[in-house]
């Protein structure tokens, strides 16, 4: 299991200095612009710029390995699988008994697992650029309460770590004979109960200890909270913000309006 | 709080924040994936009743919805994050509302466990079939493999609920 803390990466390129803002919406706006899309050409050509963006993060090899890994396995399922369940269409390419396999239906398959692709990396970049701090600082400043923004940072920094304990928990718990690939789901999923109690009892201690620290910095003291750092939107955010918005309007209005299909 | 403030206790937070992450992880590490509809297979359910069932509604819609759509944009679905977070959170809100908080009988858990996770099935199904335009037939073999999920995930919640209530009695205080 990868023991990485944290996917975002320290880095000074232009998406790293880009306002979280800016990106959130791009996140948007890209995954919209996947939906309305339904040739198979353009959704190549928006998997092909999610590609560059991502190449533009710089991103350690093995984050961006592990993010692909996920990707990849759930394209390929999609092609391999689609066919199989989509009979629509006439050129049969082969059949076998019941399986029949068509063109639309390989082709559908295709666009599918491209736009499901485009949709999965298009968050990958935003999680690689944007330190948690940020990210929940922006959400804070676009009107969500900051103790649900604090609760939301709390996830994303204890998720790896409890990741960690879940992983030690089920070693130390093969060492003591427990076989976690053996038996039905019903049998191996309760298995399952000698990992996750521990795990339950060790997050609550983290919880309580953290409450305590929370208290201890005065969390709460004051409604109106200032920050050491402000969010600020600067010309190149704007252009930005520009840009991927009319990434959005520009297609869909050829699409609603003008009638193209594309 | 001698403060009534406008924020919600530390006490509140820290707890919501660590059962979030926990669900989410929970996800992560029992995760399988599972074809047709680019879904996958996990025991994150179990959390969410857990959550649900140990410490009401609220947590169990919070944790159980956010902890969910975040371990679905981390394992690369993220096309699914906005479903997951409706279907997730009415499973924990709908099994923590009829079990209410910390007991409550039996079977009363089993009900909460099975109308919330037929909340779940349900809103999976629709939406994919509905706005994900997912074939009829993969979807509903989806929705097959949800209900197992439920069936399993929902015992593994159960059971933990009254494990972790007898091995950290300290919990009801939280």
């Amino acid at each position: 299991m990868t023991a990485f803390v944290d996917l975002y990466s320290e880095g000074d390129t232009f998406l790293h200095r880009l306002d979280p803002r800016v990106k959130m919406i791009a996140v948007l706006t890209l995954s919209l612009l996947a939906f309305i899309l339904s040739g198979l050409t353009n959704l190549l050509c928006l998997l092909a710029f999610v590609f560059v963006l991502m190449a533009l993060a710089r991103a350690p090899w093995a984050k961006t390995y592990f993010a692909m890994k996920f990707v990849l396995r759930f394209m390929a399922l999609i092609v391999i699988m689609w066919p199989l369940f989509d009979r629509s269409g006439t050129p049969v390419l082969a059949s076998l008994g019941p399986i029949v396999i068509t063109e639309p239906g390989v082709l559908n398959g295709l666009t599918s697992a491209v736009r499901v692709g485009c949709l999965a990396m298009v968050w990958y970049i935003l999680i690689f650029t944007t330190a948690q701090r940020d990210l929940v600082r922006a959400l804070v400043k676009m009107g969500v309460r900051f103790d649900f923004g604090l609760t939301l940072a709390i996830t994303l920094r204890f998720f790896p770590s409890f990741s960690m304990v879940i992983a030690s928990i089920m070693d130390a718990q093969r060492a003591r004979g427990l076989d976690f690939s053996k038996g039905g789901l019903m049998k191996r999923s309760k298995n399952y109960v000698a990992v996750l109690a521990p795990a339950v009892v060790t997050s609550l201690r983290t919880a309580q200890a953290l409450s305590l620290a929370l208290l201890s910095r005065a969390y709460g003291a004051r409604s109106d909270r200032t920050y050491l750092r402000e969010l600020r939107m600067r010309p190149l955010d704007y252009v930005a913000l520009a840009v991927v918005i009319s990434l959005l309007v520009l297609p869909a209005l050829a699409i609603y309006v003008l009638g193209m299909s594309l | 709080m001698a403060q009534a403030s406008k924020f919600v206790s530390p006490q509140t937070v820290a707890l919501y924040g660590v059962l979030t992450a926990l669900t989410a992880a929970v996800t992560y590490a029992t995760f399988v994936p599972f074809a047709p509809t680019k879904g996958y297979f996990n025991l994150g359910d179990s959390m969410v009743f857990f959550s649900s069932l140990t410490f009401g509604w609220r947590a169990g819609a919070i944790c159980g919805g956010v902890g969910s759509a975040t371990a679905d944009i981390l394992l690369g679905s993220g096309l699914f994050a906005p479903y997951t977070l409706v279907a997730k959170g009415s499973e924990g809100l709908v099994s923590g509302y009829i079990t209410r908080k910390n007991g409550g009988k039996r079977w009363v858990q089993v009900a909460g466990i099975a109308v919330g996770g037929a909340c779940m099935v349900l809103t999976y199904f629709f939406s994919e079939l509905l706005i994900l335009d997912v074939s009829l037939g993969a979807a509903a073999l989806e929705m097959v493999g949800n209900t197992v999920q439920v069936i399993v995930g929902g015992t593994v919640g159960l059971l933990l609920a009254n494990y972790v209530r007898k091995a950290y009695p300290s919990m009801a205080k939280l």
